[in-house]
Formats: structure tokens, sequence, C-alpha cells
């Protein structure tokens, strides 16, 4: 299972987004540029249709490969009370020819994406990551090199987080708490219920720039 | 890391395989100053495909095949024979694989046994059985060497001492004898270094053979 959340921002407060991200989490960023293939089954194969995103990390030194299943959100009078939205969600890595394993299978190329950016990961109560990016979509197949935004000056940030359903209500507690750190940048919310940009943004990333991170929050 | 060559044992013609076969393979192999050196086990599934209305869809493979092997436990492997892949992938990639809803995992087969160390070699003996059954489906042998990676420098020492392995079965007149068909490894992408995937190969040319092996025996019999 994970916990996630999403907001979006505009790329020109993204710099003091990281700087301010910096400061909380005390570790360094790391490059984001992963390719992103959203794969569907044929029809008739499986008992019911079913997706697979097979994510390529395009940094270097070396490319790695990672197949991801995204499962149902937890429902219920629990779940719309939590800010959080909590899904079942599966990865494992796998060697270079994962993507042409699944396309033998019987799954086809529904969509791709890159998403360029940077990303935090640390520990403050629970595993949480934060990714900043910019989604770019291919003009031609595969062509990663040539990829445009989709929504230029906006990027989308997540922050997630591994859980159980054993120790999820203490790992949605972690994010949120983290989250409000991040309230004068932007709002960040369960993904699909989009809250936009805030108000506040560009005072907020004023000061952030102006002072260089340096307060403590 | 070390290498080796996956065996199956093919039964004479007529003839079935039994679990006196393997005590005698066992014995042969104490016989030549190999030492129990533990157990090993392979675990081995085949998936085979969910189709939500009975016209089954072409391009779909039949069936493919799933395994867990003791040199590295927590990779898992997937091999696809007639379109030549290969894939390791973590563990929890099974976990996946249940999710999509889109293959069904159907018949686990066990591959366990001693394990011998006869100098720079590790010979490894054992059944073949459906899990949670005892009924015996074949006889399987690894042979490793522990010192070189590489396929080619390694034929000549590895040709020797399998030769040397089955002269001395031959004695035992035994009825059948260990093949080992060497796929073509570099159809799945695979280089003359030893890799956990080689074993996945060989291991679903085993089956392959095993299964053709039981196929021909039926039609004998029939």
């Amino acid at each position: 299972m994970e916990c996630i959340v999403q907001g979006i921002i505009e790329t020109q407060h993204v710099e003091a987004l990281g700087i301010l991200l910096q400061g909380l989490c005390g570790v360094q960023k790391e490059q984001l540029r992963i390719h992103e293939l959203c794969l569907k089954s044929v029809p008739n194969l499986g008992s019911v249709s079913s997706e697979v995103k097979i994510l390529c990390d395009l940094v270097p030194p070396e490319t790695t490969w990672t197949v991801r299943h995204v499962g149902g959100s937890m429902r219920g009078a629990g779940a719309d009370q939590i800010s959080v939205l909590v899904r079942t969600m599966v990865e494992s890595k796998a060697s270079k020819n994962v993507l042409r394993f699944f396309y033998a299978l019987g799954y086809k190329l529904d969509h791709e994406l890159l998403r360029v950016g940077f990303a935090f990961h640390f520990h403050r109560g629970a595993q949480i990551s934060v990714t900043v990016s910019s989604i770019n979509k291919m003009l031609k197949l595969h062509a990663t090199d040539d990829a445009v935004p989709v929504t230029p000056g906006m990027q989308l940030v997540e922050v997630t987080a591994p859980a159980t359903s054993e120790n999820y209500t203490e790992v949605v507690a972690a994010m949120s708490s983290f989250c409000e750190h991040l309230a004068p940048l932007l709002h960040l919310s369960k993904p699909g219920i989009s809250t936009g940009v805030v108000p506040t943004a560009a005072a907020a990333a004023a000061s952030l720039m102006s002072d260089g991170g340096g307060t403590t929050l | 890391m070390p290498l080796k060559w996956v065996f199956y044992w093919k039964p004479n013609p007529g003839t079935t395989v039994n679990s006196q076969i393997l005590a005698e393979v066992s014995q042969c192999a104490e016989a030549i100053n190999g030492i129990k050196d533990g157990r090993w086990k392979v675990n081995l599934t085949y998936y085979k495909p969910i189709f939500r209305d009975q016209a089954a869809v072409s391009e779909i493979p039949r069936d493919f095949i799933g395994m867990s092997l003791p040199e590295r436990p927590n990779k898992f492997y997937f091999t696809l024979k007639n379109h030549r892949i290969v894939v390791e992938a973590d563990l929890s990639i099974q976990n996946i694989m249940e999710k999509l809803q889109s293959y069904r995992s159907r018949v686990t087969l066990v591959f366990e046994g001693v394990q011998y160390k006869l100098g720079d070699f590790q010979l490894r003996v054992g059944k073949v059985v459906p899990s949670h059954q005892e009924t015996l489906r074949g006889i399987v042998m690894e042979v490793e060497y522990l010192p070189i990676s590489s396929m080619e420098k390694s034929r000549q020492i590895m040709d020797d001492f399998t030769g040397i392995w089955q002269e001395t079965l031959a004695k035992r007149s035994l009825p059948g004898q260990f093949v080992c068909t060497e796929p073509n490894f570099s159809e799945f992408g695979l280089a003359d270094n030893y890799t956990p995937q080689h074993t996945a190969v060989q291991y679903a040319t085993v089956m392959a053979d095993l299964i053709a092996s039981a196929q021909s025996v039926t039609s004998v019999r029939n």
C-alpha cells in the first residue's frame, strides 16, 4: 500500500519549493527523469481489463526498470475523513527487457510520458518521498529527448509514503503533518481532487528566495 | 558467479523414471567421494492466460514459466521460451501478476534434492515433483563449476567432468541417462558470462524436454 497526496505549483516557484524542501528534509535532492509507459491488456485477456506501468529511470549512470501496479483506493467513511489517499501499490524492479515481456504477454502501450524534476527521500515519522516534476508528452513514440510539457508553466508535486494495513493511520498522520509545512506554497490533496494553486505562493516564494531557506520552520 | 549445466534423466524407451534410479545416482555421487553439502530447491510455476470468454486470443502465449532460484533467493525469473525472453524481477512481481488477473499460476513443480561437493565442482541431484505431491515426474542434475564464469572457457573442463560422471553412472546399467540440451543463450540476449538468467533458461529447456520425454513414453505405451 501507499499513501499519496498531490498538488500543483507554478514553475516560477519551484526553486523556492526546492529550498523549502531542502531545509525541511535535511537531505540532498535527487534528479528525476522517468519515462513512464502505461500498458493495458488486450481485449478478452484477463478476468478483468488490467493496467500496469513500466517505469524507466533515465538518470545516469544506469537506466533501471520498475514494474508498478496501482490498485484500488481505500473507501468508506474512514477513508473519506482523512486528507490522504490510501491505495494498494506494488512495485518490482526488473531487467531491461520487461517491456518486451509485457508486450509478449498481450499488453499494449496506452500512453507514455516523461517526468522531469527532482525528488527528496527522507524519514519523518514515515519513509516519505516528495517529487516535483513537469509532465511531458512525446511527439514521436519513445522520443524522450524531444518531449514537450503537457502543462507549460505548471509542475506536479507528489508526496507518497509506503504503508501497510496495520500502520497506515500513523503514516497518514506523519504525511499530513509534513504537508502542513508546504501549505504557504502549495495545497496538497487526494489525486483527482484538484485544488489549484494557492494565492500565497508568490509571497511565500519571494520570502524563501530572499533568505535562502535559512529560516527554521 | 559460478556456472552450471542442468541435466534431466531421459529414461530408455519403454522404461519410466523411479525413485530407485534417484537413489542409485545419489550412491554414485558418494562413491566418487562427493561430500554431502546440504539441500537445494527450485520452484517452477506455469502461468496460463485467463480469457473473459471462450475464444482464446491468438497472439497470447499458451503459458510461461516463473521460477525462484536458490542462487538469488530475493529474485524471481520469467521465461517465455517461444519469444526468447528471460526476465529478472523482484519477488513482488508475483504479487503484481496476481493483481493483474490476466494470467493464473496453474501448476507448480518443485525440484529438490541433495548437493554434493567434489573439489571445484558441485553436483546437485534431485527429484521433480508437483508441489504438495510426492509423484515423481523426473530427475534433474546440476553440475556447477565454481572457479569460472565464462561458458566458453569452462566448456572443456565441464565436458571432461560430466564425461567421467556419465561413465561412472554407466557402470550401474541404469535404464536411461542424463541429458543436457544446451539452449542458444544468445537468442535470449545472454552473453558468455554466466548469470542466474542462464539457469532460468536451462530450467525452461529441461521442462520442455521432460514434457516431450513424458509424451513420447505415453505414445510408446499407446
